[in-house]
């Protein structure tokens, strides 16, 4: 500023100064404030900001697949898209004044484009969460819309808004299996049957993957998503074989129809591993559809339900007998003449026989023999033998809800009557799973072996993570003595024996039929009128690759188990060998699709009813007032007018025997409606179709 | 003569010879611009990419203004800055029109305000170059009233009136920030000048009262002014972006979490604008916050030095004004990415992405590296005694290019 008079000069040069000094010190404010905010809080706001953009990512992982023995999957996952919007970042800045303009607007365009009602989307935008779902499970086209309405490029873009692939479980054979099978809720967790109880390997590791989110709520990867196969769920290789599995449940859907039973369920194993090939449930449902199902039908009732077994348990006093000595094959037993007294009840015999061997005991079920072998063997070596049968104890499946059945109802040791009756079934308790595991005992030479049902579990990588072997629970009884059981089974479903029904064409069947009368829970006393009707049994005897329980839960039309439960044991047998290639011997198998066909409905209940013996109660009061059913006549209700089912059901339950001849609607009845006739009598019914 | 000579060669060609420009401040500067680019780079990657699937999308573009810019300083240097008091009124009249042209709706709008207006294929911020108008209509009108300047109507009320009309069209776009800093950079310079202490004190007071009324008067300002006294309670919605910012700085510590390392880009809106800072300030930490204000201070003090050196009182005017502007938009930036100060919409010279910003911060700073020339006079002997270096801002110096060695 040589231009300057230096004193004016050095004025500027003093008022510079002054202001630089200004200047300085707004410099200190800032250092000290960056101070302050970076040393001494640094660490408060780097928590903050670090909870701010970590996301506990919910990557979850694809969900293990289910699939049978062969490899046909019964349950998988897909991603379906499902929209979400954090309702703050789409009104951030928004005054209040221009709000409910904006979220009427922003509610009308969403919901046109996701096909909801504007008021509801309005409701969920209203009330501002940072995350709130729209709508789950959408199509395609809906999603192109919502991206269209939050393209940046076009005029007044919503943000906000995600779109996330959800994983819906799938069931791809419906109700195949459903019971066992489970379901699994929207959010990816395992409710029921098998996905609840292996929730854990199939959902996958949700491993945290370290996310980030920006202020739009976009994700961002520092590292990348580790790969999705080391994070995706296990997948279950089950023992179950889906074509065993389907004509299991059609044979049982089918029989529960025909004869209007409740419910049922039956157990196929492989005698020689354990695995189970088919647990069928019926009522059964469809996990595709859960909310459309009810309760009851969601129940896997092979592990669930306890009930009185009944003759069945024959198969198993009888090899404690013979591994007690109390009897040999050729020892006879004498069966009382039908009755039988012990303390202050009297037992009785369907079929009234004298002198039986034990195989005869078996093959017409004689509750007196069944007593006598029990009493034999006594109270604690019979209630042992049970339990070495796996009675009494849970087998541990992967399910939920398996029950443990129950030998002393009342905790403590049986009195006499009580091992009379545990000798044939009566006031002890059982599921399927454990009658098909005891013959499979009997079938696998005495050796008890653990159910399979999950055979093995594989990460996403391949890797097994899980193997379950064939594994021997424990030897029951002897190998010998099994062997004898078995021979003796085999003269159930011959000649005189009470399975006929479940012989399999050109295999030697073992098995044991049973019709257990049920307690009525109001009164506490066996009714005359409901009961479970079951075959136990496998095949071929003398080699056997399949055992099959079959249980029917009060059967309507008919009860008793060698018509109603064995003809179900023969076609699902049958059906069974066919698939595992077992052929008879000597013989070339039929084509497959000649099997398991229906035959001729009115020829099938004919031969059926023929084959009917009357049944009654084993154990009875032995003061009882009621008269023997035997002895006295009875009015023939009229049943004319009356379709074929109903028919048969009146003349059935007074205890005569009907014939059909015809179809479609009673016209004729011989004996008439109101003449008396004596139990057991024939009454030839003569039908015409309406027309 | 060649236009081009022209503004080389003022008529005392014959007279003076140009020296050397000031090197530690032209070193700074260059260096900020470099630097500022690296944090462009680093705090607008995943905005690129997400919205222009382009992660280098911005920094090509800075690039492309930082060579400009160094273009445009190292031209301007050349420029003797003699020759910018024939340019005064016509470069005073092409920012009008533009500000006005902003003002009456030709501007582009970006959030609500229209700071922007397209020219050719550009889009200018005239409020960045008004502030280097006004600094260079203020320096060649104070240097020409001389002692007039204490008077009331030579020396306040025009300057004040011009000042004015800017402040209320900066006012209009609405770009508050713009203003304050144009009534401080006048306030400055008629002090330095030389202005009646007693007027200054009378229009500061009257400024005050004018501009509470201003703020009172639109309720945004209001709103952003009670949310600023309040960070933590508006940090959903109004005071978001200072919240941010505060974070931001605060995550970086001591020694900061590395460059290209900071994650708060994430939630900080314009983090490579007008919140560069708090990125810096998070990727480096409290040591780089340091270095940056240390940069500044060394350019604040060499150019005040060469305000101090000027051969004459116009050049010692616009090196002031320009050192103070420089100064103050650093100090306004930094106190409102900590939330010393409400948000206002200024860039960090030389650092935040902007081409406007950018390229009008160079222009000042060639002029300002043009006074810095020493001018030696030819007829005469030789042996001007160059005066003496302060001795702080040699320490000053050391810091620069420790910083730039860390940089």
């Amino acid at each position: 500023m040589r231009n300057l008079d230096p004193r004016r000069a050095r004025w500027i040069r003093v008022r510079m100064g002054i202001l630089c000094g200004l200047l300085g010190i707004g410099l200190g404010a800032v250092v000290s404030a960056a101070f302050g905010i970076q040393v001494e809080r640094g660490d408060e706001w780097r928590e903050l900001a670090e909870k701010q953009r970590q996301r506990r990512l919910h990557v979850a992982p694809k969900r293990g697949t289910v699939y049978d023995r062969n490899g046909t999957p019964l349950a998988v996952s897909v991603e379906v898209p499902s929209v979400s919007v954090d309702a703050v970042e789409m009104f951030r800045g928004v005054d209040d004044r221009r709000l409910p303009a904006m979220l009427d607007e922003a509610s009308q365009r969403i919901g046109q484009a996701l096909n909801i009602e504007a008021a509801q989307v309005r409701d969920k935008l209203a009330r501002r969460r940072r995350f709130t779902w729209l709508k789950r499970r959408v199509t395609a086209a809906e999603v192109s819309a919502v991206r269209s309405l939050s393209d940046p490029r076009q005029p007044r873009p919503l943000f906000g808004m995600q779109i996330e692939g959800e994983g819906r479980r799938y069931f791809p054979n419906r109700a195949l299996a459903g019971p066992m099978l489970g379901f699994v809720s929207p959010d990816g967790e395992g409710k029921d049957g098998l996905e609840l109880q292996l929730n854990d390997e199939l959902r996958g590791h949700i491993e945290e993957v370290r996310g980030l989110r920006d202020r739009s709520g976009r994700l961002f990867f520092s590292e990348g998503i580790q790969d999705e196969q080391a994070l995706a769920g296990h997948n279950v290789y089950l023992s179950i074989d889906q074509g065993i599995q389907y004509v299991a449940e059609q044979e049982l859907e089918a029989a529960m129809r025909t004869y209007e039973a409740a419910s049922g369920s039956i157990v196929v194993v492989d005698p020689n591993t354990g695995e189970l090939l088919a647990l069928a449930s019926m009522p059964a449902f469809n996990p595709n559809d859960i909310e459309r199902s009810d309760l009851a039908a969601r129940r896997n009732r092979a592990i669930t339900d306890q009930f009185e077994p009944g003759s069945t348990i024959k198969v198993f006093t009888m090899a404690a007998a013979l591994a007690a000595h109390v009897t040999s094959p050729t020892q006879n037993i004498y069966c009382e003449e039908g009755t039988m007294a012990i303390d202050n009840v009297v037992i009785h015999d369907t079929h009234v026989s004298g002198w039986l061997t034990p195989t005869q005991v078996l093959a017409i079920s004689s509750n007196i023999g069944a007593a006598k072998l029990g009493l034999g063997v006594g109270e604690q070596r019979l209630y042992e033998t049970f339990q070495r049968f796996g009675f009494g104890e849970r087998t541990n499946l992967p399910l939920p809800g398996e029950v443990a059945g129950v030998l002393r109802p009342r905790g403590r040791p049986w009195v006499q009557v009580e091992t009379a009756a545990a000798s044939f079934g009566q006031g002890i308790s059982v599921s399927t799973l454990q009658l098909a595991m005891a013959i499979s005992a009997i079938a696998n030479r005495g050796r008890l072996l653990v159910p399979v049902l999950v055979r093995k579990i594989t990460d996403g990588m391949g890797n097994t993570v899980n193997e379950n072997p064939a594994t021997v629970r424990r030897e029951a009884v002897s190998p010998n003595v099994a062997q004898m059981v078995s021979e003796m089974l085999v003269a159930v479903t011959e000649g005189e024996g009470t399975g006929v029904e479940a012989a399999v064409p050109g295999f030697r069947t073992a098995g044991k039929t049973a019709t257990a009368q049920k307690i009525d829970p109001a009164t506490g006393k066996y009714t005359a009128d409901r009961f479970t009707a079951s075959f136990i049994g496998f095949v071929p005897a003398e080699n056997p690759r399949v055992a099959i329980a079959v249980v029917l839960d009060e059967p309507g039309i008919t009860h008793a188990g060698g018509s109603v439960a064995a003809p179900v044991f023969r076609r699902v047998a049958e059906m069974s060998l066919r698939y595992m290639g077992v052929t008879p011997k000597g013989s070339t198998p039929a084509p497959i699709a000649s099997v398991g066909k229906e035959q001729d409905p009115a020829r099938q209940a004919y031969d059926l009813f023929k084959s009917q013996s009357h049944p009654e109660a084993a154990i009875r009061p032995a003061n009882s007032a009621a008269a023997p059913p035997t002895t006295a006549s009875k009015q023939v209700t009229d049943v004319s007018g009356l379709p074929a089912g109903q028919a048969l059901r009146a003349l059935l339950q007074q205890g005569f025997i009907p014939q059909i001849n015809g179809s479609g609607r009673v016209v004729r009845q011989q004996p008439v409606g109101g003449a008396l006739a004596e139990p057991g009598a024939t009454v030839q019914l003569f039908l015409e179709s309406g027309s | 003569m060649s236009v081009w000579a022209w503004l080389r060669n003022p008529e005392g060609a014959a007279r003076f010879k140009s020296g050397e420009v000031d090197r530690v401040l032209a070193a700074t500067i260059i260096g900020l611009i470099g630097f500022g680019s690296v944090m462009v780079y680093s705090a607008s990657t995943i905005e690129a990419t997400v919205r222009f699937k382009d992660p280098e999308f911005y920094l090509k573009r800075q690039l492309v203004f930082a060579g400009l810019a160094l273009l445009v300083m190292w031209g301007v240097s050349k420029i003797d800055y003699h020759r910018l008091r024939a340019l005064t009124y016509p470069i005073l009249g092409t920012v009008t029109v533009l500000l006005a042209a902003t003002v009456i709706g030709l501007g582009q709008r970006r959030g609500g305000a229209a700071r922007w207006i397209t020219v050719g294929p550009i889009l200018v911020q005239p409020a960045e170059m008004v502030k280097l108008a006004l600094v260079l209509w203020l320096s060649y009108s104070l240097a020409k009233k001389a002692e007039g300047i204490k008077t009331f109507k030579i020396g306040l009320i025009p300057h004040l009136l011009m000042a004015g009309f800017f402040i209320v069209l900066c006012l209009r776009q609405p770009d508050f920030g713009s203003a304050v800093v144009l009534a401080f950079i006048t306030f400055t310079m008629l002090f330095v000048a030389g202005a009646r202490i007693s007027y200054l004190l009378g229009v500061g007071v009257l400024a005050g009262i004018v501009g509470v009324n201003v703020v009172m008067s639109q309720s945004y300002r209001v709103a952003r002014l009670m949310a600023f006294l309040d960070l933590a309670g508006h940090r959903q919605d109004i005071a978001y972006q200072p919240f941010q910012s505060v974070m931001s700085f605060g995550s970086g510590g001591l020694a900061g979490l590395g460059l290209g390392r900071g994650l708060q880009v994430l939630y900080l809106p314009e983090a490579h604008n007008d919140f560069i800072a708090a990125i810096i300030g998070e990727e480096m930490g409290f040591v780089g916050v340091i270095l940056l204000a240390g940069a500044y201070l060394l350019v604040v003090s060499r150019g005040v030095r060469v305000a101090l050196r000027a051969r004459d009182d116009y050049g010692s005017y616009i090196a002031f004004g320009i050192s103070t502007l420089m100064g103050v938009q650093a100090l306004v930036n930094l106190s409102v990415a900590m939330a010393i100060l409400p948000t206002k919409g200024l860039t960090l010279p030389f650092i935040s992405y902007g081409g406007s910003s950018l390229l009008v911060n160079a222009a000042a700073a060639g002029v300002l590296l043009n006074i810095s020339r020493e001018r030696t006079e030819q007829a005469s002997a030789p042996t001007m005694v160059p005066l003496s270096v302060d001795s702080p801002e040699a320490s000053v110096a050391v810091m620069t290019a420790a910083e730039e060695g860390s940089g």
